[in-house]
């Protein structure tokens, strides 16, 4: 009788925790690897700017865990279609490039009406993107609903010295 | 043991011995040898030179190299991460069960104080026997946590050092004052005044409740640094330790310890009961299961709000990292976790149904559990419905989308919060049906009680449930807000209907006799399972919270340069939950069969009957 | 929209009427109760259930009715007592044979058709109108996306004979070049249509033509498939890029057509060009 019991109980540990493990498979299997340091060429075009740029937004930036793209209805962060057009006329005596390194250096200094602020510093740790992937993901915000005219030249009040 | 049983193992012993011995020499066989020449043939090769030259070379570089403090080192075989891992979970669920069980022993002695029953103060002296080898082994994987983090994470530790040393005296007094208490209020049971013994008990829990702050303190440092610069220079020691999650962590994890240390003590008894031998050993353990369980339970119920809180900390202290958990790639794994609460709830009712058993007269409520059943079922079906489902290419097109037309609807908050505060009340109705079992009300207005609770009830029910779809037509600022009052009409119920149940029954005629000890066997595997889920659970949980950081040491402040900088896929995370839940249940199977030697006849004395006072069956004292 | 499909519901609620009639066992509750389940949620909602819902439905379902079978003595013996009955007595013995081997094919079979899954490329949520850049150049003309008009359009006021005109090339324009797959009635389900992934646009629907200005249309016309926002999958779709082909006028003639046969208006342009 004291044999069984134990192997009985054995069983049911081991066994309860196969049974969560499997459920552990079967969810999505997603890896997430740190961002990788990729060197920006300082020649790069405004187009390939654009490319990059959505690069940075997806992964290093994380920008798209909480922004979104064409999407409608009731919004929790401000959805960034028709960004490039909007940001030549949100802040007034402030064009579209300024507006958008100042949403992008200092979050909370403008907040899109309807919204809570609470971005993260985009230049600073965790995210912590450089001055270089910074000017390009402008120039990809700025081709969503407009054409992008950042270059790698742009000069940026918010950009570290050197 | 049988010494034909001994014999047989020294020999499969010794058989294995033998075996490895011979794969070792047919490994060392495969290894290069210089072929054998004849001593006469000058040996003048090129090849032992240049063997020479190497050696010499690397001596010489030896010699000349400089020290450089290591940012990491690695283990063979094992991963850093996994290896620090498992030990500190290891470490805190062990220190999670030596914080709650003298806090629910300490009740219960409360308990049998001042109500003058024997068996209360029986019971709590059982919990605290389980003590003393958890508390050790506490502090050896704590000690081992430790090593392994100065040998694997130098520079982090170093860092962590830098800030935090300043709370490691008084960490490490308060851990002289814990064995003080711990252990004279374990001898001393008896031995003091009543009072006395109570206010050692209350000692063991407030330092044991600030050593886990302190501890706390560092780990949520490392999720939501404060008080330091952006370069990680230390600026406020104070407002490090108490940073964002500090005190929700605190909240959450004093709760959590005692619905696990309930869960882990009640399987004691369950495992007790099934190696029960006389009826009054049974009844015994079958009590002490309840008890551990109906501990368990009661601090499961507002574990979830706690949980609330502590999310909610973390999106106030940076919105991606909560977006991260709740949205991004850690969604999942609320699925799992949705999957491992609905088990808890159907258990622990389940078992409350099956304690209906030990009652007579039962047959009025056994007709209600279908409806409980269906209940929780429902609830559980919500609240592990995904957000976007897993779907194939051409499922989503018949959508139109991740989102179900018809499911979407269940898989946000208000769905979620609406389901979890039915589940409790679902729970606390099957807890009041087994209580009224075997009992039926004498007072003159049992009818119009009665009515008023299935008001009660039903109001309660309804409104949550209002409250839930009107959620889903308002912005998210007030979505959030509503839960409150979700949660509060729950808890008003509750009380209220606990109050009109308690006159009811006042002087209600007995119609059944509980039977402690008389209920199926299977009840006690529920138990079990409680346990390991529980566990599971807190090893899932402890993931999430820990690899929330991704590839940071301290989030946003150190980077975690290592290999292991990586977030590993759930899949990978529950594998090393379940090895870490096996290795904690086959640590704390010693400490059952440690503390079950107590009881045991002494050597030579075979058949004489437990010694001591206080084995199961046996005097009380 | 209905989200369920109400006879399946009907048979299985009958279904359930029927059974509480006959006085059925608790065994055959239980299975009825799976079955019925099951039957709700593959085949009761408007839209399928994805396969991955069902498997966590069920699942829980499955440990429900096992709590509830086994949550007492009496219910335990009602479950299991018709099985033993069935395997033990030599009377069913013949109606065992089929039983037995109905189990494991019905595994195989689930094996099957779980294996049998078609190879299907990774899903792309794809927006269906992406929204325009501000300023589109086609023939080295600029064209205004946003307070932009169609050219032409000033003429069904001012000359409404030669916008009949204009109105009669744009349809001759579309029958020559765009029925192929818009089809005849501009239904978007013209003769290749089929062949095409994602579908042609389909005029007739409401969401299409009013939901946008010309200059939407003009756009889409002028830089086809290859000229998509990334939202919009660019490689998908098959729309040429008609610039090649044709002049502004005549793409502008073809927006007019396409209000003018459906009888839509363009959408009114907002004041000020707001996002969400």
């Amino acid at each position: 009788m004291k044999m069984p019991v134990a192997l009985n109980v054995v069983l049911l540990v081991v066994g309860s925790s196969l049974f969560y493990t499997y459920v552990g498979q079967l969810v999505p299997q997603k890896q997430l690897l740190p961002p990788a340091e990729v060197a920006i060429a300082a020649d790069l075009t405004t187009d390939q700017m654009v490319k990059v740029g959505f690069e940075v937004v997806q992964q290093k930036g994380l920008c798209l865990t909480c922004h979104t793209i064409g999407k409608s209805g009731t919004l929790r962060y401000p959805d960034l279609a028709g960004v490039g057009d909007r940001a030549k006329t949100r802040k007034a005596g402030m064009d579209d490039i300024h507006y958008l390194a100042e949403s992008l250096y200092h979050p909370d200094a403008f907040v899109v009406p309807g919204f809570k602020g609470g971005m993260p510093t985009i230049n600073k740790p965790p995210i912590g993107l450089t001055d270089k992937e910074i000017l390009c993901v402008i120039a990809w915000l700025q081709s969503l609903g407009g054409t992008p005219s950042v270059t790698m030249q742009t000069t940026l009040p918010d950009q570290a010295q050197g | 043991m049988n010494p034909r049983l001994l014999i047989a193992a020294a020999i499969v012993v010794l058989l294995g011995l033998g075996g490895a011995v011979r794969v070792y020499f047919a490994l060392e066989n495969q290894a290069y040898h210089p072929p054998v020449r004849s001593l006469g043939v000058e040996s003048g090769f090129p090849r032992e030179q240049a063997l020479k030259d190497i050696a010499k070379d690397r001596e010489a570089k030896a010699k000349a190299k400089k020290y450089e403090a290591p940012t990491y080192r690695t283990l063979p075989f094992v991963s850093s991460r996994v290896a620090v891992w498992v030990v500190a979970q290891l470490h805190l669920m062990f220190a999670a069960f030596v914080l709650a069980v003298p806090m629910f022993a300490f009740i219960i002695e409360l308990i049998g104080y001042f109500n003058g029953d024997k068996r209360y103060d029986r019971l709590a002296y059982e919990f605290t026997k389980l003590l003393s080898t958890s508390f050790s082994f506490t502090a050896s994987f704590g000690g081992f946590l430790t090593f392994l983090l100065i040998m694997l994470y130098p520079a982090f530790t170093n860092y962590l050092m830098e800030i935090f040393s300043w709370t490691f005296f008084p960490y490490v007094a308060l851990f002289f004052a814990e064995a003080g208490f711990l252990y004279s209020y374990y001898y001393g049971w008896g031995k003091f005044h009543p009072v006395v013994h109570l206010l050692l008990g209350l000692g063991v829990n407030v330092v044991g409740t600030l050593i886990m702050f302190i501890a706390d303190s560092w780990a949520s440092f490392m999720m939501t640094p404060g008080g330091v610069s952006d370069a990680g220079a230390l600026i406020d020691p104070w407002a490090a330790l108490d940073n964002f999650t500090w005190m929700p962590i605190n909240i959450h994890r004093f709760i959590g310890n005692i619905a696990f240390g309930g869960s882990v003590a009640a399987a004691y008894a369950a495992w007790k009961f099934l190696g029960a031998k006389t009826d009054e050993e049974r009844a015994h353990y079958d009590w002490m299961g309840y008890m551990g369980n109906f501990v368990a339970i009661s601090a499961f119920l507002p574990l979830p709000f706690a949980g609330y809180y502590l999310a909610r900390e973390i999106y106030g202290y940076n919105q991606a990292l909560g977006i991260m958990m709740m949205g991004g790639a850690f969604s999942w794994l609320f699925i799992i976790q949705a999957v491992l609460i609905g088990n808890l709830f159907l258990a622990a009712n389940y078992y409350l149904w099956l304690g209906m058993g030990r009652i007579e007269g039962t047959q009025s409520y056994q007709r209600y559990v279908k409806y409980l059943l269906a209940a929780i079922a429902v609830c559980f079906a919500v609240w592990a419905t995904p957000r976007s489902i897993l779907a194939s290419v051409s499922e989503i097109k018949a959508m139109g989308g991740t989102l179900h037309p018809a499911l979407g609807v269940l898989g946000v908050m208000s769905a979620k919060n609406t389901a979890v505060n039915i589940l409790i009340l679902t729970t606390y109705v099957s807890f009041l049906f087994y209580r009224r079992t075997g009992k039926r009300p004498t007072v003159a207005w049992a009818a119009l009680g009665n009515a008023v609770q299935f008001l009660i009830f039903f109001g309660v029910s309804g409104f949550v449930i209002a409250l839930g779809v009107y959620g889903y037509f308002v912005d998210a600022a007030t979505r959030i807000g509503l839960s409150i009052p979700q949660v509060l009409s729950v808890l008003i119920g509750m009380v209220t209907m606990t109050v009109i149940d308690a006159f009811m029954l006042r002087g209600a005629e007995q119609t059944g006799e509980t039977h402690w000890g008389k209920l199926p066997a299977i009840s006690q595997y529920v138990l079990i399972f409680i346990a390991v889920t529980f566990t599971w659970l807190m090893g899932l949980m402890g993931y999430v919270r820990s690899g929330l950081r991704q590839h940071w040491h301290v989030y946003g402040v150190m980077r975690d340069q290592s290999v292991d900088a990586f977030t590993p896929t759930l899949g990978f995370a529950t594998q090393v939950i379940s090895v870490i839940v096996i290795i904690f249940f086959a640590f704390i199977a010693f400490v059952f069969w440690l503390s079950s030697l107590h009881d045991k006849p002494d050597w030579g004395s075979a058949g004489q009957g437990p010694r001591g006072s206080h084995g199961p069956g046996g005097g009380r004292h | 929209m209905t989200l369920f499909e109400l006879p399946v519901l009907l048979g299985i609620v009958v279904a359930m009427a029927l059974l509480r009639l006959v006085r059925a066992s608790l065994l055959v509750w239980v299975l009825a109760w799976w079955i019925g389940i099951y039957v709700f949620v593959s085949r009761g909602f408007a839209t399928p259930v994805p396969a991955s819902a069902q498997h966590i439905y069920l699942g829980i379902v499955t440990l429900a009715l096992f709590a509830y079978v086994t949550s007492s003595g009496e219910r335990i013996r009602s479950f299991v007592d018709p099985l033993v009955n069935f395997a033990g007595d030599g009377r069913y013995t013949l109606a065992l044979v089929p039983v037995l081997l109905a189990l494991p094919a019905l595994a195989a079979y689930r094996e099957y058709v779980n294996a049998k899954v078609p190879v299907e490329p990774p899903f792309f949520a794809r927006t269906v109108h992406p929204s325009p850049p501000t300023e589109i150049t086609v023939h080295d003309q600029k064209i205004d996306m946003l307070g932009g008009d169609n050219p032409l359009r000033h003429l069904e006021k001012d000359d409404p004979a030669k916008f009949a005109e204009h109105v009669a090339r744009g349809k001759d324009i579309y029958y020559e070049q765009c029925f192929f797959c818009h089809a005849d009635a501009l239904g978007g389900d013209g003769m290749y249509a089929h062949g095409l992934n994602p579908a042609p646009a389909n005029f007739i629907d409401q969401g299409v033509l009013p939901s946008f200005q010309e200059t939407f249309f003009f756009w889409r016309i002028a830089k086809g498939g290859p000229g998509m926002p990334d939202e919009g999958a660019p490689g998908d779709s098959a729309m040429p890029e008609w610039e090649r082909f044709l002049s502004n006028e005549q793409m502008w003639e073809v927006v007019l057509f396409l209000y003018d046969h459906t009888g839509y208006r363009p959408r009114a342009r907002e004041v000020h060009a707001e996002g969400h």
